[in-house]
Parts: C-alpha cells; structure tokens; sequence
C-alpha cells in the first residue's frame, strides 16, 4: 500500500474525510500538511484527538516533503491533506512526488468566486492552480467518493487559457 | 441557578430538523441557537461559532452531531479558553433531556447527563420469538 488520497481541503480532517474517503479507503495514517497547525502543540492535539482510530500526524511542508517518499513505501494506506492550492504547490516545490490532488473543498471567503458547489478560487489560487497543472499534477474536484469527479481546469477555462485569474 | 444556553452546530439542516421534532414532543422551544456547517470553511464556521459563545456569561452547551467532523473541530477550538462544552451524538432524546433540565443544573453537570442520557437511548428491543 502506500499514498491512498491527496486532498485539497480548508477544514483539514472532517466529516468527508473520516467517513466517505476514510470508510471507502482505510487509512492506516492521515498526514495534516499545514504550517500553522504544525507549530501549535494544541491544533496538533485537537486534530489527532479528532480521528481517535487512525494514526493523525500534523507536519509542516517541510517535514512532509521530506517523509513523503518514505510513506509511499509504508504499510498501510495513508492520507495527505493541505489547506489550499498553494500549500500543495509548496509541497511540490519542495519535492514531493504528488500525481493527483483532489480538490474536496475550498469554501467561499471574500473576494473568492465559485466555480463549483464546493470550490471558490481567487487570483491567489489560480496562479498556484496554473503552476500545479503546469506540472503535470492533475486537480480533480470531488467531495466524496460518490460524486462525480471534474476537473478543476473544465470547471474553471481561465485556468488553461493563462487569463489573468478572471472568473470562468 | 440560571438556564444553560445551548448553540446545536450540526451538518446540513439537522440542527433545524432537531429542534422541529422537539417542538412536537416538548412544545416550543426558546434560546437554542441552531447552526449548519453547510458552505463554511473552518475559519467561518469557528467564527460563527464564537461569535454566539461569546455572548453567553457563564458558559453553555455546544451539542455537536458527531465526533470528528469540522463542526467538532470549530466547536473544541470555539470553546477553548470559555466555560463552554461540546457534546457530540446529539440526538433527540439526548436534547429533550437538555430541554427539561437545563435551569437545574450547571453546565458540566448537565453536560454528563446528556451523554448519560444519550447513550442510554440507544436500545435493542426484538419481537419475541412466535
């Protein structure tokens, strides 16, 4: 086994991610990729407090990068979740060899536009939207296993033609 | 002894859907303050969330749908540093119980009644055998 889920999501752990993907997939471990969550001993805390049965590790980007090809090889099925498009572009940056990351919620902020029931992108996301399909990483929306699976760019054009970050 | 508030933050309109069906059993309901998680990222929905606990005086009850989810998550961060509890597994029996004894006992007293409460709603009852 090795990576099962990349996600893009701004609530981290929750809900969609314990009981769609976690029920379909089984994680033995989900990785929080965050930052700011890293460097708080209390957000650690709640976060691996939240999914008593699995095995939650909260890293920052660095660190990730660094582990990500040894977790591709560990036992067991694991989960990888930032909170926005650029934290995954950070990550890429930095090294780690991601294919795919699914993008399972960006919610509405100001200043943000929808291009789907759960996803809104400013200029901010876009530009690390563009660099993460420049290369090569695909950006599919789903929420949950169940639903259909869009790609980020057909939901968004702007993202294919170089606009400037103007909603579709 | 004062009425301890109580914020219900679940998915989707189950908050709502809650205090309906307790209206039909109990009658109306006053000053339970219901809360969806739907369209909120975490930042909003903690934001929502404290924005209502923060007006209570003396602490209250955040009853939360289920453990792990983003509403627990902004529930526990929301309540950090206030005298304010999150109970997850909120289910009818469970707020009924909250609605009849929540101006006779303090927050984390009534707070383990409700758990008590909840759990002990879950029974298995099979017909006897013909």
């Amino acid at each position: 086994m090795t990576w099962s889920l990349h996600r893009i999501d701004d609530r981290l752990i929750h809900g969609q991610v314990l009981v769609a993907w976690g029920h379909r997939l089984h994680p033995q471990r989900i990785w929080v990729v965050d930052d700011a969550s890293a460097a708080s001993a209390w957000e650690r805390e709640l976060l691996v407090s939240s999914a008593p049965d699995i095995d939650v590790r909260v890293v920052s980007v660095a660190e990730a990068a660094e582990i990500h090809a040894v977790e591709h090889a560990a036992a067991g099925g694991a989960f990888l979740l930032v909170r926005d498009l650029q934290t995954a572009l950070a990550l890429i940056e930095r090294g780690a060899a991601v294919v795919t990351f699914i993008v399972g919620g960006l919610h509405y902020a100001p200043g943000k536009d929808k291009v789907h029931e759960s996803v809104y992108l400013d200029a901010a996301d876009r530009a690390a939207a563009r660099a993460l399909l420049a290369r090569g990483v695909a950006l599919p929306v789903q929420d949950v296993p169940a639903s259909r699976s869009q790609p980020l760019e057909k939901l968004d054009p702007s993202l294919v033609r170089g606009g400037a970050g103007s909603a579709p | 002894m004062g009425r301890v508030p109580a914020l219900l933050v679940t998915h989707a309109d189950l908050a709502e859907a809650l205090v309906r069906a307790a209206e039909k059993v109990y009658g109306p309901v006053e000053d339970v303050e219901r809360l969806s998680n739907d369209g909120l990222s975490r930042a909003a929905l903690e934001h929502e969330i404290v924005s209502r606990v923060s007006l209570w005086p003396a602490g209250g009850l955040v009853l939360i749908d289920f453990w792990g989810g983003s509403c627990f998550i902004c529930g526990v961060s929301a309540a950090r540093g206030r005298e304010v509890v999150v109970l997850t597994g909120i289910n009818l029996p469970a707020l009924l119980d909250y609605l009849h004894n929540r101006e006779a006992l303090g927050v984390v007293e009534l707070a383990e009644r409700l758990r008590t409460k909840g759990q002990e709603s879950f029974r298995l009852q099979r017909a006897p055998a013909a």
